[in-house]
């Protein structure tokens, strides 16, 4: 489905992808996880092409999109979502969704004028789909309702109605559960896993919440300073030395602690 | 007034049931007697100019206010268009129905120009490379003796067709009154389908537009061209209204501020707020031209006064007498799909 071969990408002198490999089977729920400033986010962007990459190579079904445009990364069938969210929140839930639906729209950008009643019709058409996505995510009671006026859990499960109308065959999803309280978090696992069965979707997950990553994916990948230093099953990759290390630190002597205090 | 704004709007949505073109048709027949309701000619005159200034400020709502791609170039495309016309009909003896399409050509060529910068600034600086342009225009305009200089070209042919010549007001009237309904109708029809709805996500967040499968590119440059269209179609048909005259002080940054003010004024990204706005400020400008600098003091405080204290500008305003209505008619359409989805497979909208 996915293969990524030895990507790199620096930001003046921060290397922040280093020689990255990345392969991912179809219909698999992977984990991409790793500290704070890993290079998951800049890995999320390289793919969807909103940076363009030093080096390496990205393949979707054998369809090389390496330094492709975003539009076009979305269109071979990639959908994802942002960590900061990058709502339309001036527009109506509905619309949101409806915005996702585009590359599916069959009419031309000025069929509206000439061809009204053929518009109209097709509008009807997509205003139903895009209620049953709504439906789906359990957001049906908002569609008219501004973005803006949402919560965060709600523009949360918004994130994935959008991506869902673009009718994917791979999901990114960045951070789908950041800032949610517990139940929340569950409630939206649960829902991309559905969405994952019910589409036969491939789906990469970058998550924070370690617990969500164990439960939820079928094998997990860890970056540390842009580079892969573990990739497996979530339990093996749990007990690994060099990710307890990249997430806790090494574990200083008892006299180097004194000097740094006392220094 | 409340009741009388909401009934208007219950009304029309009863029309356009019927048929989508039926309101349109009725506002048509509405306006046609206008010209016969004023005093003098000089009103006649006026009411062509103001559908004329509708016609520039829909185009300019476009891709300022659904696209949110801040131009100032606007005015240069309206220049373009009135001087091919006034060159094509005074040099080269063209009719009008040849120079029409041509002056609009022209604009849209121009059109493409201005957009490109919009690939990579934004904002205030887009505002500039803008202004730089229209600059460029109005100063070559200004310096070169082919296009009249500063004493800029006259006795333009007025329009006209199977030997009619549309020379008076009052004919005028009937030739650009239905081409401003039909240009409004289409910044309808357009905006409201899923052009308009990229248009606005571009606006909104061109990242997230681009990776839901945008082409943001494509689609400024659509929203270029679209608004150089309804430009090119207002300068031709400005060049060719009597006295068929045109100056290079009727294409200044002033007339763009002008133009800018029915857009802000209006309601940015406002169909209708944008036509109310061409219609009070280009008044509003008839009735103070003789205190000519003091109006561009009153047009810039409005602007501030109006982004600062009503920034969904006058349509915003009857946007809220509209809204109630639309959002219990979009509430009914909405349950009414779910009643559908949820009698048909129960399962999957659970959770």
């Amino acid at each position: 489905m996915l293969e990524v071969k030895g990507l790199n990408k620096s930001f003046g002198g921060l290397h922040a992808i280093r020689d990255v490999d990345f392969s991912l089977p179809e219909g698999e729920i992977r984990g991409l996880i790793g500290p704070n400033g890993s290079g998951k986010s800049t890995f999320f962007n390289l793919l969807s092409g909103v940076y363009p990459v030093d080096s390496g190579t990205v393949e979707v079904n054998g369809k090389d999109l390496t330094n492709a445009e975003p539009h076009e990364v979305a269109g071979a069938g990639i959908a994802r979502t942002f960590q900061l969210l990058r709502m339309f929140t001036e527009m109506t839930v509905l619309e949101n969704v409806m915005i996702g639906y585009h590359n599916h729209v069959q009419y031309g950008p000025l069929a509206g004028v000439f061809g009204f009643g053929r518009v109209g019709r097709e509008e009807k058409i997509i205003r139903r789909e895009m209620m049953e996505v709504l439906a789906f995510i359990g957001l049906e009671d908002f569609a008219d309702i501004p973005a803006s006026e949402l919560s965060i859990g709600q523009r949360r499960l918004l994130a994935l109605g959008r991506a869902m109308a673009m009718k994917p065959r791979l999901l990114l999803l960045d951070e789908p559960a950041a800032g949610l309280s517990p139940v929340n978090v569950d409630h939206i696992m649960a829902i991309i896993v559905r969405m994952k069965e019910k589409f036969g979707l491939t789906v990469v997950i970058v998550e924070h919440i370690l617990k969500v990553v164990m439960e939820t994916c079928d094998r997990v990948s860890v970056l540390d300073h842009g580079v892969k230093i573990a990739e497996g099953l979530p339990q093996e990759v749990r007990d690994d030395e060099a990710v307890v290390e990249a997430y806790l630190g090494r574990e200083m002597d008892d006299e180097e602690v004194k000097r740094a205090i006392h220094a | 007034m409340q009741n009388f704004i909401s009934g208007i709007a219950g009304f029309f949505t009863r029309l356009k049931s019927i048929h989508p073109l039926l309101p349109w048709g009725i506002a048509l027949v509405v306006l046609l007697p206008l010209p016969q309701f004023t005093v003098n000619n000089y009103q006649v005159y006026l009411i062509n100019f103001i559908c004329i200034m509708i016609i520039l400020a829909t185009g300019l709502n476009i891709v300022k206010g659904f696209a949110g791609q801040v131009t100032v170039g606007h005015v240069a495309l309206y220049a373009i268009g009135a001087y091919t016309s006034a060159v094509l009909s005074t040099k080269f003896g063209m009719p009008f129905y040849v120079n029409l399409p041509v002056s609009i050509l022209a604009a849209m060529i121009a059109g493409v120009l201005v957009g490109i910068p919009s690939f990579r600034l934004e904002g205030a600086y887009l505002a500039l490379a803008t202004l730089a342009f229209a600059q460029a225009v109005e100063v070559y305009i200004r310096v070169t003796n082919y296009l009249g200089a500063a004493s800029g070209i006259g006795g333009i042919k007025a329009p006209e067709f199977f030997g009619y010549s549309l020379r008076k007001y009052d004919d005028y009237f009937y030739l650009v009154m239905p081409i401003m309904l039909a240009a409004v109708y289409a910044s309808f029809a357009i905006l409201r389908s899923a052009t308009g709805r990229a248009f606005m996500a571009v606006r909104e967040d061109p990242i997230s537009a681009a990776s839901m499968g945008i082409n943001v590119r494509r689609y400024k440059l659509i929203a270029f061209v679209m608004s150089a269209f309804y430009a090119g179609l207002a300068g031709s048909l400005y060049a060719h209204m009597l006295p068929g005259y045109v100056h290079p002080n009727n294409f200044t940054v002033i007339e763009m501020v002008t133009v800018l003010l029915m857009v802000v004024l209006g309601g940015i990204g406002n169909i209708w707020g944008g036509v109310i706005g061409a219609i009070i400020v280009t008044i509003v400008a008839d009735i103070t031209r003789e205190y000519y600098f003091y109006q561009l003091l009153l047009f810039g405080a409005v602007i501030v006064g109006t982004v600062l204290f009503m920034p969904k500008g006058i349509g915003g305003i009857i946007d809220r007498y509209f809204v109630n209505r639309r959002f219990i008619a979009a509430r009914e359409e909405t349950a009414e799909v779910k009643r559908g989805i949820v009698g048909g497979s129960p399962d999957e909208s659970s959770g």
